[in-house]
This record gives C-alpha cells, sequence and structure tokens, in this order.
C-alpha cells in the first residue's frame, strides 16, 4: 500500500487521514507489473551420527494471500488467494 | 494646484469604487441555477440531507437504488461504524489537539475544519453552514458515547441522522456531474445528467442532460485520491487511488476506467465494490505458486528447505492494495 508520510515530513507512518500527507514508499503491487516473492522453510532438523537430518522428509506447504484494509489480521481480513503443496526431500545422498 | 489634487483624489477613490464592484461575486456563468446557490447553504443536517433528497428517483431507478443502497456510498459517513469512528478521531486526535486549529470542543468545529474528510466523504458540506459541521460532530460524539455506553436509543437516533447524509444519486448525477464548469457549465437544479439529452420523466427533475465525464475516470477521481489535499489549510490524505491510476497505469499504458472495472465488466453497476466482492477479487491479480526441496549446505552443515516462490501481477488499474 502507500505508505503515508506523517504531515508530509520525516521517516514516520501517518495513522488516520487527519495526520498524512505524501507517501514514505509504496509497497504494494503497481499495476500490470509482475511481482516475484521467496520464501524458504527450514525443514526440522536433528543430529545424527555423521552429521544432521531432516526429523521429516515431507512438508505441507500453504501459501495465503490476505487482503487487510485494516493492516491486521483482526479486522475483516480477506482471503484471496491460497496455494497448497506438499514439498519432499530426498533421504539418501550426502 | 488644492483643487487640482482634490480633483485627482476623487477620480482615483472613483476607479477603486468601480474596481472593487468588479471583483465581487463568483467567477464563471451559472453558478446561480445550481442546486445549493437555489436552495441556499443548508443550517442542519435535514436541511442538507433534504438539499440533496433523491427519494424520487427510486419510482423509476430501483434496482439502480438497491444497488446503490449496498454500496460503501450510501453511508460515506458511518461505514460500518468503523468510519464514523474515525470522523470522531480526526476530530479528538486532530483539531483538538492541534493548537491552531481554533477547535476546543465539537460544537467549535466548522464546514472548513471538516471538508478534510468531506471533501470525499461528504462533498456536499460545502453547501451548508457551519451550523450544519457543529451539529455533525456533536452528532458524532453522542453516537460514540451512546455506544460506549450501550444506550440504544441514542445511538440509534444518531445513527439515522449520520446515514441520513451521503453520496447519492444527486451527488454524482448532478452535484459532481461536471467537473470543468467554465468549459461545460455549472450543473442546472432540476437537470439529471448522465449519458445523453432529453426529457426526464421527474417533476423535480424534468430535463436530461449529457455529462462527458460520466464515463470518464475523472468522475471518481474528485474524490478517490490524488494524495494530500494542498487546497486546504491543514492537508489531509485518505484514498490516493485516483493518483496511482494517473501515474502507474495510465502513464504506463493502462486505457480502462474505474467505470469500466468496478461497474460494467463486473456487473456490479451501482453497487461499485472492490477488495470484497469476488468478482473483483478474481479480476484483479493473476496468482501463481510453486515450491520444492532442497538441501542446502554450508560447509559441512547440512539444512533441509522448502523454497517457495509466489508471483503476483495486478490486473487492476491502481496500486493495490489502494482506494
Amino acid at each position: 500500500m502507500p505508505i503515508p508520510q506523517q504531515f508530509g515530513r520525516g521517516d514516520r507512518m501517518g495513522r488516520g487521514p487527519y495526520e498524512k500527507s505524501g507517501i514514505i514508499e509504496d509497497n504494494g503491487l503497481p499495476p500490470n507489473k509482475r511481482v516475484e516473492e521467496r520464501f524458504e522453510v527450514p525443514f526440522p532438523m536433528k543430529e545424527v551420527d555423521g552429521g544432521r537430518q531432516p526429523s521429516v522428509y515431507e512438508l505441507d506447504v500453504q501459501v495465503k494471500l490476505w487482503y487487510l484494509p485494516f493492516g491486521t489480521m483482526d479486522t475483516s481480513p480477506h482471503l484471496w488467494r491460497e496455494f497448497s503443496t506438499t514439498v519432499a526431500v530426498s533421504k539418501q545422498g550426502k | 494646484m488644492r483643487r487640482l489634487q482634490s480633483g485627482k483624489l476623487t477620480a482615483l477613490l472613483i476607479l477603486a469604487l468601480f474596481a472593487g464592484t468588479a471583483q465581487a461575486g463568483p467567477a464563471g456563468i451559472g453558478q446561480r441555477d445550481t442546486i445549493a446557490a437555489k436552495a441556499g447553504k443548508a443550517r442542519t443536517i435535514a436541511e442538507l440531507a433534504a438539499m440533496y433528497d433523491s427519494s424520487s428517483c427510486v419510482d423509476c431507478h430501483q434496482d439502480a437504488h438497491d444497488q446503490w443502497a449496498a454500496s460503501p456510498h450510501a453511508r460515506p459517513l458511518f461505514g460500518t461504524g468503523r468510519t464514523a469512528a474515525t470522523f470522531r478521531t480526526a476530530i479528538t486526535n486532530g483539531l483538538m489537539a492541534w493548537p491552531y486549529s481554533g477547535v476546543k470542543v465539537p460544537k467549535d468545529v466548522k464546514v472548513e475544519h471538516l471538508m478534510g474528510c468531506a471533501k470525499c466523504h461528504l462533498p456536499q458540506l460545502a453547501d451548508a453552514t457551519d451550523a450544519v459541521a457543529s451539529e455533525l460532530a456533536v452528532s458524532l460524539f453522542a453516537w460514540a458515547d451512546a455506544v460506549g455506553s450501550g444506550d440504544d436509543a441514542v445511538r440509534e437516533r444518531e445513527e439515522k441522522k449520520l446515514l441520513s447524509l451521503n453520496i447519492n444519486c444527486l451527488v454524482c448525477h448532478n452535484r459532481n456531474a461536471i467537473v470543468h464548469k467554465w468549459t461545460d457549465g455549472y450543473p442546472q437544479k432540476g437537470v439529471v445528467y448522465g449519458s445523453h439529452d432529453g426529457p426526464h420523466d421527474s417533476a423535480g427533475f424534468p430535463k436530461l442532460a449529457r455529462s462527458p465525464i460520466m464515463s470518464e475516470s475523472i468522475l471518481c477521481g474528485q474524490c478517490h485520491g490524488l494524495g494530500p489535499n494542498l487546497e486546504l489549510d491543514n492537508p489531509t490524505q485518505c484514498g490516493t487511488g485516483y493518483g496511482s491510476y494517473l501515474w502507474a497505469y495510465r502513464a504506463e499504458g493502462g486505457r480502462e476506467t474505474c467505470q469500466d472495472c468496478h461497474m460494467r465488466k463486473s456487473k456490479l453497476g451501482h453497487k461499485i465494490l472492490s477488495y470484497s466482492d469476488p468478482a473483483m477479487i478474481k479480476a484483479a491479480l493473476d496468482f501463481e505458486a510453486d515450491a520444492e526441496g532442497m538441501y542446502w549446505r554450508d560447509g559441512t552443515k547440512v539444512s533441509a528447505r522448502a523454497v517457495v516462490r509466489v508471483a503476483m501481477t495486478n490486473r487492476s488499474g491502481h496500486s493495490i492494495p489502494d482506494g
């Protein structure tokens, strides 16, 4: 979203329309531009003789895209998209 | 010499008198025939509501009315309650806290104080006296106090008052239907502005006239935000959607209008919704995601991880989120 600047000065976000003037930055999705995000989710690991290995070899991954009109999940969140898959890693190898 | 100086002084005084007379009165032709000019400034909330009373439109335009009634335009001062609460916060944390505003208590609030919000939430407030602004501020506080104390009778009374003022048919189809008034004329009392000229089967509004901007984004842009309202003595800023539309969408080759997406393609008509509507949500965004597992090796330390990639393309006419 366009992060509003407080009274058009400094590095603080304005909160409430009465103190917003200008923007600090817009961290929203610009129109007609592809935006890519990359996330790394660690598998739980355990120590074994000779090193470490995953505690589990499959993870259920769920991606949910929420629209938060008031900035938090506490007030009127809207689920826009979701994606689920199971990610597996190999059990053999060095 | 003295007679000459006296004559020169008289001539200067006469010139000043005429110059002053020439500068008096509003610029432009036709201002006196608007709804507001004919009625005179509203002195109460009830008078302002009556000035822009669109109830007669329902007889023939039931569908459009029902769509509109389900939209945020029908409750711009109140919203779900949060908007009214924010108005109140703007008064307490803003106007009453600022040392140079002139507002110590809610009844001190004038039209000029509220235009930071009302410019968009109730543009017709500009056609009211300061007594209406004061009444609005008092009503907002009375509503909030009644919510806090559980006084349902007062809460309902004040909600009814706040809900009586809205962005209704006459705001878009008359008052705000013309943006360039010196070019296209001031919106006239008794005229409904839309897509074409002609007679209109209504006693109060017997004439139809074409608004050149009824299907243009600038109609919506009057309220839906360019950034700080720098024309105000203490600028405010709420939505910046129109600014985003101009500079992030149109400037980059986008060609659709607000009405194209929010009314026609979505089939919402006058319901005009955005982030909460399934059709708008679907149209707004292309979304792809995938994930794969891998082992990261950092020297002798091994870590397994899931790498998740998400790609999103905003297909709307403005930054998301924005408004």
